[in-house]
């Protein structure tokens, strides 16, 4: 069966098929909401309310994109829309205690750099911050970005560029140390 | 602009900004299907709306049936709307003859009349949404000119191809608006969410004013 004939059963309110979209999109969408959020909990909230919104929408879908194109725009939007409602730097304590036993055993940050690092990323602003996230950390294609975001190419790969240049504006020399 | 080759500080990233776990699939879908509620909005899905319509008909019929069905459909609506749109006449009495022999010219008649009307739901639309709430009996009166747009799109190769893409849009726009009208029904707060998207529907894709510059000046409803 074709995509498009899966999404066309579960526009016709076909759950099974609804599923299999599910199981094709979740991990990709799950993993970007987990690197926008920081944490579990939020990351599937936003994961399931993407999928609910989906699910509740599927009528305005027009097969113009991918359905994977449609679903993550949605996604981002729930997650944008969600961050804004809490307080990043808050999360960013908690992300940084439960991600600390991840990092042991290989060559590691200490917990001032990877704060650093973190907070170079969380005070970048959202629309250059979604973009590096999605294109350098989770490998999203500008062309998929631009769809997604709803934007020409060309803005993605400004937005990535301006990005990393504030990146490295910020960390400067902090971790020269760590990066060989 | 150029793309940067992954750097130490790029890898670095990857590895120490929040580095995701394994997607908890089978846990995340059982919250989420205890969510899902059946789909019966009643409205054709866009996607299998616009499959019929791709497939082959008769072009004589098809303009002919679909021309006069959204006449009638048309005068229902007007009758069922009048008191939203109380100086609106009965649409058969408000559409001009026709050009003779030319299909292209009714068909342009029946879609400007359709316009008129979409736009004047269009316009009630929005003025609700400014105020943050729209009526739910506009739900029926999307859904009756929804069936219209789609009447009309149903003509293959008849349409004017910029009333065409107007039409499109619009087929778009109606399908949020019933579905607004829908969540509208016990949830205030996504309703409210739906209704900012569909008016940003509304002004992005410029409906009303691709409706001005097809109606005629002076052939709105209110003087017709």
């Amino acid at each position: 069966m074709t995509d498009t004939e899966v999404v066309g059963r579960a526009q016709g309110g076909d759950q099974a098929a609804f599923r299999a979209l599910y199981d094709a999109n979740v991990d990709r969408i799950y993993r970007l909401m987990y690197r926008m959020a920081g944490e579990d909990d939020l990351a599937q909230d936003f994961t399931q309310e993407a999928f609910l919104r989906a699910w509740q929408r599927l009528d305005q879908f027009r097969g113009n994109a991918a359905f994977s194109t449609w679903l993550h725009a949605i996604a981002v939007s729930v997650a944008l829309n969600g961050l804004r409602k809490v307080d990043r730097h808050r999360r960013r304590e908690r992300s940084l205690e439960d991600a600390a036993p991840v990092a042991a055993g290989r060559r590691e940050l200490d917990v001032g750099a990877r704060e650093r690092l973190a907070e170079a990323v969380d005070d970048l602003p959202e629309i250059y911050r979604t973009v590096l996230l999605m294109h350098d950390l989770e490998g999203y294609g500008h062309g998929d970005i631009a769809g997604i975001l709803g934007v020409p190419e060309g803005t993605s790969k400004a937005r990535l560029s301006r990005a990393r240049e504030r990146l490295r504006a910020t960390l400067g020399d902090a971790m020269k140390e760590y990066v060989g | 602009m150029s793309e940067e080759p992954m750097d130490e500080l790029t890898r670095l990233l990857r590895e120490e900004y929040n580095p995701p776990p394994e997607a908890p699939r089978d846990e995340m879908w059982a919250a989420l299907s205890a969510r899902l509620e059946p789909r019966d909005s009643g409205v054709i899905p866009l996607e299998v709306a616009r499959r019929r319509r791709s497939a082959p008909v008769r072009r004589s019929l098809a303009w002919g049936a679909a021309a006069a069905a959204v006449l009638v459909v048309g005068v229902g609506i007007g009758r069922m709307t009048a008191p939203m749109t109380p100086t609106a006449p009965p649409v058969a009495e408000a559409t001009p003859d026709p050009p003779t022999g030319t299909e292209g010219g009714v068909l342009r008649v029946v879609a400007v009349e359709h316009l008129e009307r979409t736009e004047a739901l269009l316009r009630m639309v929005r003025a609700d949404g400014a105020a943050g709430k729209v009526d739910p009996a506009v739900g029926a009166w999307a859904r009756g000119l929804l069936t219209q747009t789609r009447l009309l799109l149903d003509i293959p190769q008849g349409q004017d191809p910029s009333i065409q893409e107007l039409l499109e849009d619009l087929e778009l726009v109606l399908v949020q608006i019933v579905g607004v009208t829908e969540v509208a029904v016990g949830n205030e707060a996504r309703a409210r969410e739906e209704l900012g998207l569909t008016l940003d529907g509304i002004e992005r894709r410029e409906v009303l004013s691709r409706i001005q510059a097809v109606v005629p000046p002076g052939a709105g409803l209110a003087g017709t």
